[in-house]
């Protein structure tokens, strides 16, 4: 295990003229991220995975609870943790004015890298940098700077890696071709910690996720794990009667939910229990305004475990805490 | 530690290299009042005595270079911050209290440079100092600009916001430049506002730098500018130091 965590909480206390506040941005973390696996926190803004993450990285000191991370106690030996993680904020870290080779040198430098000049070209060359690694900072897009980033993270070769939010505000072209890289990541051995507000990330790329709302942990294990057990599909209805709709079909249903004039229905197997489930509607007379039948997706996982889906919660926008 | 601050000094100090235009423009100020203000202060107080009045003179615009010079530099540590460099150094070996020193040494480079360049000025303008007093006067403006970079990377990292930052420091700098008698003399003064600027820190070196340039090394304003520079410079350090523990806020 490269990061076991127990019970972690942070609060912070944020002055302003009404006066102090509490915020509990963490509330009691526990998490087991085994060697080689790339672990997700997944959660809306706000969920304290960042705050996670901070505590993770020696960047702050926890309120309570014990963690060891890469085989160093988190509190007792700060700068044990801190040779064996490489650590890409959400900000990233690259400065403007320097040119990413220097920037990586000083890196390997700063972590007592044996050759910096030469860790500093292997890396810049891995991450398809090495043509652009003489320019300014500030001449890069926002992909490139992304891989700086993570190159500056990586040049200690630490065998376990934190990435805050790393797809945030890139297309869809660049946060594929870094899922990749963090997959190339893990088969050569590196142990990788992301966070991230995105369904279809934690799905795609994370061997096992923990989902973090309100700063606990509300469910953990394989993305495949967290969707069975909620069930394989999920039947999303429209009509005006949703209660007594749900009242009908409870028989049917391992699980339902009502959200105004939505009713999901959690079965196991879809494609045959929709019919049933439209025979037993028109029974009761119910009319429906629509109907669609899909795989259930962490959404669900999200929805069924906080009552709010993760698409509701404004996870596309403001600042992370 | 020693590894850890001639890293980032080194690391900083080629950032500046890559850019040797902003020291140049930090002397253009001090310059500017030797080429166009000490002629009329040679000609109002001492009848056009150039050397004379230069000795008087030049000591206060290199306590300006110090106290100028300072003020922008913190303004980078401020987007560095925000912007996850200082973060992404946290989370590395590195000894923390290295990050700021580093800085600050180069800082006291850079305005040494500034200083024989602005000393060069004057001497080509006619002041004349011994090479005593011009070393005596270095290491003065080094103890000068380590205190007031103390206290611009105090008040970035405790601050983090340029615009708190300028204003704060646009609100000291006037006042602070007026009481240290870098333009004229204090004793030309009333001695309630003598008695104001000896309470101000930069009136200190100023005196001293005039005393340093007359060729009076044995003068007490010497050792009392040094003593309280000092002091000085090594609380705001390591308030400043202190200010880096709250790296991730």
């Amino acid at each position: 295990m490269i990061i076991s965590a127990q019970g972690l909480t942070k609060t912070f206390t944020t002055k302003s003229r009404k006066g102090a506040k509490k915020v509990e941005a963490v509330r009691g973390v526990d998490l087991r991220v085994e060697k080689g696996e790339i672990f997700g926190v997944l959660g809306p803004n706000g969920a304290g995975k960042t705050t996670t993450i901070r505590m993770l990285a020696t960047l702050l000191v926890p309120d309570s609870g014990q963690a060891t991370v890469a085989g160093h106690d988190l509190v007792a030996d700060p700068s044990g943790v801190r040779r064996n993680l490489g650590y890409v904020s959400q900000a990233g870290g690259v400065e403007e004015q320097n040119t990413p080779r220097a920037q990586v040198v000083f890196a390997a430098r700063a972590h007592r890298v044996q050759n910096p000049v030469e860790a500093a070209d292997q890396v810049l060359r891995r991450f398809d940098l090495h043509e652009i690694a003489d320019r300014p900072g500030r001449t890069l897009s926002g992909g490139q700077k992304r891989r700086v980033a993570i190159a500056l993270g990586l040049v200690h070769a630490p065998p376990l890696l934190f990435l805050d939010e790393p797809t945030t505000g890139l297309d869809p072209q660049n946060r594929a071709n870094l899922w990749e890289r963090i997959r190339e990541l893990r088969d050569l051995g590196t142990s990788v910690l992301l966070s991230t507000h995105y369904l279809d990330e934690a799905d795609a790329l994370c061997d096992r996720l923990a989902i973090v709302d309100h700063g606990v942990v509300v469910a953990e294990g394989t993305p495949g794990d967290l969707k069975r057990e909620l069930s394989g599909d999920v039947v999303t209805l429209r009509t005006t009667e949703t209660e007594r709709a749900a009242r009908v079909l409870a028989p049917l249903a391992r699980e339902s939910r009502v959200d105004d004039d939505v009713l999901r229905v959690y079965v196991d197997d879809g494609e045959h229990t929709l019919p049933v489930l439209l025979r037993r509607l028109e029974e009761e007379g119910l009319a429906l305004k629509s109907v669609a039948l899909d795989r259930s997706t962490l959404d669900d996982v999200f929805l069924a475990k906080t009552g709010r889906s993760l698409r509701d919660t404004g996870a596309e926008t403001g600042a992370t805490a | 530690m020693i590894r850890d601050t001639a890293l980032f000094f080194a690391h900083e100090a080629r950032n500046t290299l890559r850019n040797p235009i902003w020291p140049l423009f930090g002397i253009t100020q001090p310059v500017l009042y030797l080429l166009l203000f000490a002629p009329l202060f040679a000609g109002g107080s001492f009848q056009g005595e150039m050397g004379t009045a230069l000795s008087t003179f030049a000591p206060g615009m290199l306590v300006i270079t110090a106290l100028f010079g300072s003020m922008g530099v913190a303004y980078g540590t401020i987007f560095e911050l925000r912007n996850g460099v200082l973060e992404r150094i946290a989370v590395s070996p590195v000894w923390r209290p290295s990050i700021v020193l580093g800085r600050m040494l180069r800082d006291v480079a850079v305005l040494m440079v500034q200083s024989l360049a602005v000393m060069l000025v004057a001497m080509a303008m006619g002041l004349r100092v011994g090479p005593l007093g011009v070393l005596l006067m270095l290491a003065l403006l080094a103890v000068t600009g380590l205190f007031a970079s103390g206290v611009a990377y105090g008040l970035a990292l405790s601050l983090r916001d340029e615009n708190a930052m300028g204003q704060i420091m646009q609100f000291f700098a006037l006042p602070l430049m007026l009481l240290s008698g870098a333009l004229l003399p204090m004793a030309f003064g009333p001695d309630w506002l003598e008695t104001i600027s000896w309470f101000t820190p930069f009136y200190h070196p100023v005196e001293a730098g005039r005393a340093l340039f007359a060729g009076d090394f044995g003068d007490v304003s010497v050792p009392l500018a040094f003593g309280i520079m000092l002091g000085l410079a090594a609380l705001t350090v390591t308030w400043s130091v202190r200010s880096l523990r709250r790296l991730a806020g």
